[in-house]
């Protein structure tokens, strides 16, 4: 084994795990020297392609065991609390998909323990991590359209367009499941990185559709004490939309922006000649303000993220752009969507 | 390795597929709803001299596929340029199902009673046995199906799953995958993948030859990872002998002017390329700069 490798453990092997692993597989100082997963099946066929992995059953004996430096879990929502914790105690760095917990007062907790450590400790937001958003939060910050009074956040996808059994874990809600953790936390999350988290909340409705136990469609009104008021409105039962979609409007004093994966739109009332936009209407595309990724699968965003994780455990980077701590707003925020929300079943 | 096709025709303005706007995106779903609408731009095509047509696997191309069946005499000295499998579909059944029972509905349904039935044969083994390869094999053979009876050149396989098996680095996979398309398909293997460098350094490792790789190739650098430089350097020195390469997303979505974005293709050590484009002014425009 190479001593000059991060070990890195994979807790979790569905749709993620499997991202993350062929991500961070490709990280020349990264060695994955184990994976868990509760499907003998999957683990049988990692090992029969890797006869050095280990593989588990157990995430406490993947740690204990195969002594990772760093683990990335993957896991449905409900286990991240006490993977996390057993982490902590282990002293091992901790990326963990998003959302952070089901459940504010395990966030709490977990944001205050590494608080006082000096573990690594990152939750998956990749939207975080766009180059298109990122320039957008970069021209707002920068007041190019005045102060920001409005906005109005977005996605859309076809994830859930016929009716569900209920078995799988995204139909429970306090497994984590449902449009309001697995989806809107996304946009709840770009919000508090856009504009820090919201004082209240108010106006939270919900639509059951096509699943059995969760809601699929949801809209929130997210309000600052300073005067922003914003609106969110998140749909993954929409047949439309081929692949997911984010988008964001702000409306300001002095114009406003819109913004998705593919561009952006500002408008603005003057001309802003430092940085060369005209009054009225300015378009940039995706291509305009691209940045390579080290290794593409499945959008840069997630190849990003995960390579910030392994950097700010090698202290070749400082900033980390959603630990705990920040991943903790959005279950606060959501915490207050539920206690006061009206479900409409459809 | 045969020589493919220097100019190819894809896809992706059929099928609602814009990297640069949702709208545009949009209108082109509404233009190509009616499937005729689609005949009529390979039409124009292939008055232009479009001799090659790269074609996913998704729903739509079902129909596509037994149209140029149908009109066999019409269209016989076409190539077509398969990619499997449709990534949507898998990652929309997978994140609802599992991926287990993900495999089982991919295989085991949209097939006819006969085919089930042979597949059902083969398929408990695969599954029971945990055997990979054969059930690679399976999903192979099912996405290839829509295809059978045109004249393939090449199969590829789609970019999110080349580059997430790269990831992996399991040349097992590598190898199987080529050589299955080879034996059975009689046909050249071929990678769609956003990481072209790493794909051919790997490839080179595992020592794969005859593949042809598929990989976005334009001035800007835009989706080539890690860098535009390391495309450069590798595709200067790439034997052709070994791994053809097709240049895809030549224009970056729209971002650069075509006379520029040909010439600079033009320059490239470069045996493909492969667009897309809904008009005969484009198609036209197209052939004609990249005949130089």
């Amino acid at each position: 084994m190479d001593k000059n490798k991060i070990k890195i453990g994979i807790i979790g092997f569905g749709r993620m795990g499997i991202t993350h692993y062929s991500i961070i597989n490709s990280h020349p100082n990264v060695e994955i020297v184990s994976v868990a997963d509760t499907s003998k099946t999957i683990l049988s066929i990692l090992k029969k392609f890797n006869k050095e992995l280990n593989v588990y059953t157990d995430y406490k004996e993947l740690i204990d065991e195969s002594k990772p430096d760093a683990i990335i879990i993957s896991t449905p929502p409900n286990l991240h609390y006490p993977i996390i914790k057993y982490a902590y105690e282990r002293g091992v760095h901790v990326f963990c998909e998003k959302p952070f917990t089901a459940n504010k007062q395990q966030a709490e907790e977990l944001t205050n323990l590494f608080a006082n450590s000096n573990l690594v400790n990152q939750i998956g937001f990749a939207a975080r991590y766009g180059d298109v958003l990122n320039k957008a939060k970069e021209l707002i910050d920068q007041k190019v359209i005045g102060d920001a009074i409005r906005f109005k956040g977005e996605m859309f996808s076809c994830a859930i367009i016929k009716k569900t059994s209920g078995t799988n874990w995204r139909d429970n809600e306090e497994n984590g499941g449902g449009v309001v953790y697995e989806m809107s936390s996304h946009m709840i999350d770009l919000i508090n990185y856009f504009f820090g988290e919201p004082d209240n909340v108010a106006g939270t409705v919900r639509n059951k559709v096509f699943s059995k136990n969760v809601d699929d469609l949801v809209s929130t009104t997210l309000i600052y004490n300073n005067g922003l008021v914003g609106t969110l409105y998140i749909n993954w039962s929409d047949e439309s939309y081929r692949k997911p979609m984010i988008s964001l409007e702000v409306f300001g004093s002095k114009g406003k922006i819109i913004a998705d994966f593919y561009g952006y739109k500002i408008f603005l009332s003057k001309e802003n000649k430092e940085l060369n936009l005209r009054k009225g209407w300015n378009t940039f595309y995706l291509t305009d303000v691209y940045k390579p990724t080290p290794f593409y699968v499945r959008g840069g965003e997630f190849t990003n993220q995960l390579y910030n994780f392994v950097e700010l455990i090698l202290g070749n980077q400082k900033t980390n752009l959603c630990d705990f701590a920040e991943a903790l707003k959005t279950e606060r925020i959501i915490d207050l969507m539920f206690k006061n929300s009206i479900t409409i079943n459809n | 390795m045969n020589q493919i096709d220097k100019i190819v025709f894809g896809d992706n303005q059929f099928f609602g597929i814009n990297h640069m706007s949702q709208e545009k995106a949009q209108q082109l779903s509404e233009q190509f709803y009616k499937i005729q609408n689609i005949f009529n731009v390979y039409d124009i095509a292939i008055d232009c001299g479009i001799k090659a047509i790269m074609l996913n696997s998704n729903q739509r191309a079902i129909d596509i596929c037994d149209y140029f069946r149908k009109n066999e005499s019409k269209y016989s000295d076409l190539n077509w340029y398969p990619s499997i499998p449709y990534p949507h579909k898998y990652a929309n059944i997978i994140s609802e199902k599992g991926i287990f029972p993900a495999i089982n509905e991919l295989l085991f349904s949209n097939n006819t009673a006969s085919g089930v039935l042979g597949m059902i044969a083969k398929g408990s083994s695969a599954i029971f046995t945990k055997d990979v390869i054969k059930l690679m094999q399976m999903l192979i053979d099912a996405e290839v199906k829509m295809f059978k009876g045109l004249n393939i050149k090449v199969i590829f396989l789609q970019n999110v799953v080349t580059d997430l098996l790269l990831g992996f680095g399991i040349k097992e996979v590598f190898e199987e995958y080529c050589s299955y398309i080879e034996n059975k398909y009689k046909v050249i293997p071929g990678l769609i993948t956003l990481n072209l460098p790493y794909c051919i350094t790997k490839l080179k490792e595992w020592n794969i030859k005859n593949v042809v790789i598929c990989s976005s190739i334009n001035k800007i650098g835009f989706t080539m990872s890690p860098n535009i430089a390391s495309y450069e350097e590798i595709i200067l020195n790439n034997n052709p002998n070994e791994y053809q390469i097709m240049a895809m997303s030549t224009l970056a979505s729209g971002a650069i002017p075509p006379i520029e974005a040909y010439e600079y293709i033009n320059n490239q050590n470069i045996q493909s390329v492969v667009f897309g484009a809904s008009s005969k002014k484009h198609i036209e425009e197209t052939v004609r700069l990249l005949k130089g």
